[in-house]
């Protein structure tokens, strides 16, 4: 008997039709892929790429007596070496933009568009945004556009990630803003994100050292910063500043037994929890006799004071178990089990 | 006003059949104002409404014939010849649809050697040139104001001009007759569906209306691809549930003296015209309510 062919949509044409029809349905709607006449764009001054030149710079050129001139030439060098590339084979990745109330806001890409502008061109590639994206969601996209970035600097950096820390915050009022959770979110390493962490919400000086650009490196940034003693952490900065490498900084901490932060424990007793009380010892056999007469002529102990009519108060064996049947008694009469002598 | 585009890189799927039903749907059924498009250089769709011309010395094809409200006496028509075709947007003139044995319904016919050249404008201006014409022609005020709904045929193509119908379209159909090749037919058009959503504003989504099952056959093989395609969870929300079978009474009606000349003239227990209304009620619903 032979079995009728069965027949159906290849494998390759199906997994097309499918993941073709899953793109459109995951992102179509969020942002356009348009070309942007670079007259109609402005940068973002909340960028934390800090850039000293503007667009107006790079259209009209310098201004000699501007008091950042010499960053801003610094900056337009690094520009024309972009710019010769862009001229040459245009832009690799589309900049990102958002449509604001009169020109098209860049979200990521700043430097793609000066360098545009340098290099004669008069459109870019761009992605733009349907909605203007929420604060949170900004600050995450020029992270994402900006980590890969060599060039930018430790503090821009860490301004990125406080942004992200506030608009967070802001969002989940009362929430924990962990390394775990900046980890998850930025792609960084556990121990990247913990470093960051460490150095925000440490000290000043250190903080001023970043700002300043002297200290550009997270790693020895985040060893200072755990420092708590101030004359330790000044020294250390001063170190790092000199030219101390990172394992030379560890080591230092580690020299002066630098104290970690201890965490509080609970107030609580080594062992077992007490259950019992030790009465204590002494060398003076007269302590115990008082204790023991003073006891037996209470009405409690009064009827039992002739089982130590014969005892030697001044023999410390004796006068010990004479004292443990005293206690014992008087455990008994206590509770209500004595019924008496 | 809803600009519905019936596209399929592979040609013979049926495309002209659908966009002649559902244009005749809107414009009899509905009494919608409609407008009919003939985007393929073979100018069938064109053919069903209008003398569509042969011209010995244009080889290419088909041409319209002269429009009804042509006079050649009159100093308003001194600089026109008289012929109109939707190709005219490609050349900076006004088009003027003419009307059809179908109450409600005009017709912008196709004129084949200038939709082959505009098919085959260099890369480098196709944008400028060709991708956009369509879209700024329906969008001017006066097609807005005249028509409720746009009823565009394609080349079996991805080229130019079916970019240029994707454009402008507010919703497609992807009708498909359930064999391998028209499948991959699917594909190539799902691929510019992709392209285009990726580029528009979202207030003006391209909707996939879906994938029409055409001309379909009760055989394995037929059964078997559409099983397929429903099998699939992600496909299968966009294969429509109504479908055209293959009938002879399609060919019949693109007879030029056939009667009656159109599906929707037929009793209503002819088999073809109860299917004909079922999937055109059904994309009708889909796009206007």
């Amino acid at each position: 008997m032979t079995r009728k062919k069965r027949f159906g949509v290849s494998q390759s044409i199906s997994q097309g039709l499918s993941d073709t029809i899953q793109a459109v349905e995951h992102h179509a709607g969020i942002f356009r892929h348009v070309v942007l006449p670079l007259s109609r764009i402005e940068l973002d001054p909340d960028n934390p790429r800090k850039l000293a030149i503007t667009l107006s710079d790079v259209r009209k050129g310098l201004d000699r007596t501007d008091p950042a001139y010499h960053k801003k030439a610094a900056e337009l060098e690094k520009l024309t070496e972009l710019a010769t590339t862009i001229k040459n084979s245009g832009i690799i990745n589309p900049v990102v933009a958002w449509k604001g109330p009169s020109l098209y806001r860049i979200v990521a890409g700043e430097r793609r568009c000066l360098a545009s502008v340098l290099a004669g061109r008069t459109e870019i590639e761009a992605r733009i945004f349907n909605e203007k994206p929420n604060a949170f969601d900004l600050k995450l996209i020029q992270w994402t556009e900006n980590t890969a970035r060599e060039d930018l600097s430790l503090n821009e950096r860490l301004g990125n990630i406080h942004d992200i820390q506030h608009e967070y915050l802001a969002r989940h009022p009362g929430a924990a803003f962990s390394a775990t959770l900046l980890s998850g979110m930025t792609g960084l390493s556990l121990a990247q994100a913990s470093y960051y962490m460490t150095v925000l919400s440490g000290p000043l000086d250190v903080k001023n050292a970043i700002q300043s650009g002297h200290l550009a490196n997270l790693d020895k940034a985040a060893v200072i910063s755990g420092v708590q003693i101030n004359s330790l952490r000044t020294d250390m900065l001063r170190a790092c500043l000199a030219g101390c490498t990172l394992k030379e900084l560890r080591s230092m901490a580690q020299q002066k037994k630098m104290p970690f932060p201890v965490k509080p424990v609970a107030n609580r007793q080594p062992g077992r929890k007490a259950s019992r009380i030790n009465m204590g010892s002494t060398r003076h056999t007269g302590v115990v006799a008082f204790l023991a007469k003073t006891l037996l002529e209470t009405p409690t102990l009064s009827p039992h004071v002739g089982l130590f009519a014969k005892v030697d108060w001044n023999h410390y064996d004796h006068a010990a178990r004479a004292f443990r049947t005293l206690v014992e008694l008087l455990e008994k009469r206590l509770a209500g089990q004595d019924t008496g002598p | 006003m809803k600009i519905i585009a019936f596209l399929n890189n592979k040609g013979g799927v049926g495309k002209t059949t659908c966009s002649r039903t559902m244009a005749e749907y809107l414009g009899k059924i509905k009494k919608m104002p409609t407008l009919a498009i003939d985007f393929d250089p073979q100018c069938n769709f064109s053919h069903q409404y209008l003398n569509m011309e042969v011209d010995p010395v244009a080889p290419e094809g088909l041409m319209p014939p002269i429009h009804p409200d042509y006079d050649e006496n009159s100093a308003e028509d001194a600089d026109w010849d008289g012929r109109s075709s939707v190709a005219e947007i490609f050349y900076g003139q006004g088009v003027v649809p003419y009307p059809t044995w179908v109450e409600h319904l005009d017709m912008a016919p196709g004129h084949a050697e200038k939709l082959l050249a505009a098919e085959s404008v260099r890369r480098s201006e196709v944008v400028e040139k060709v991708h956009v014409q369509l879209s700024q022609f329906l969008s001017s005020r006066d097609v807005q104001e005249t028509y409720k709904a746009v009823v565009i045929d394609t080349a079996p193509s991805k080229g130019p001009l079916t970019v240029s119908v994707i454009r402008a379209a507010t919703h497609i159909v992807i009708p498909s007759v359930m064999e391998e090749q028209p499948v991959q037919g699917i594909y190539g058009m799902l691929q510019l569906w992709m392209q285009e959503s990726m580029t528009r504003e979202k207030e003006r989504p391209l909707i996939l209306v879906g994938i029409l099952p055409n001309m379909f056959k009760q055989t394995r093989l037929h059964r078997d691809i559409l099983k397929s395609l429903e099998d699939n969870t992600a496909i299968s929300k966009y294969i429509l549930p109504v479908r055209l079978s293959q009938r002879i009474v399609f060919a019949e009606i693109d007879s030029e003296d056939s009667t009656p000349h159109s599906i929707f003239d037929f009793p209503d227990n002819h088999v073809a015209k109860q299917e004909a209304m079922e999937v055109c009620n059904y994309i009708s619903g889909r796009i206007f309510e």
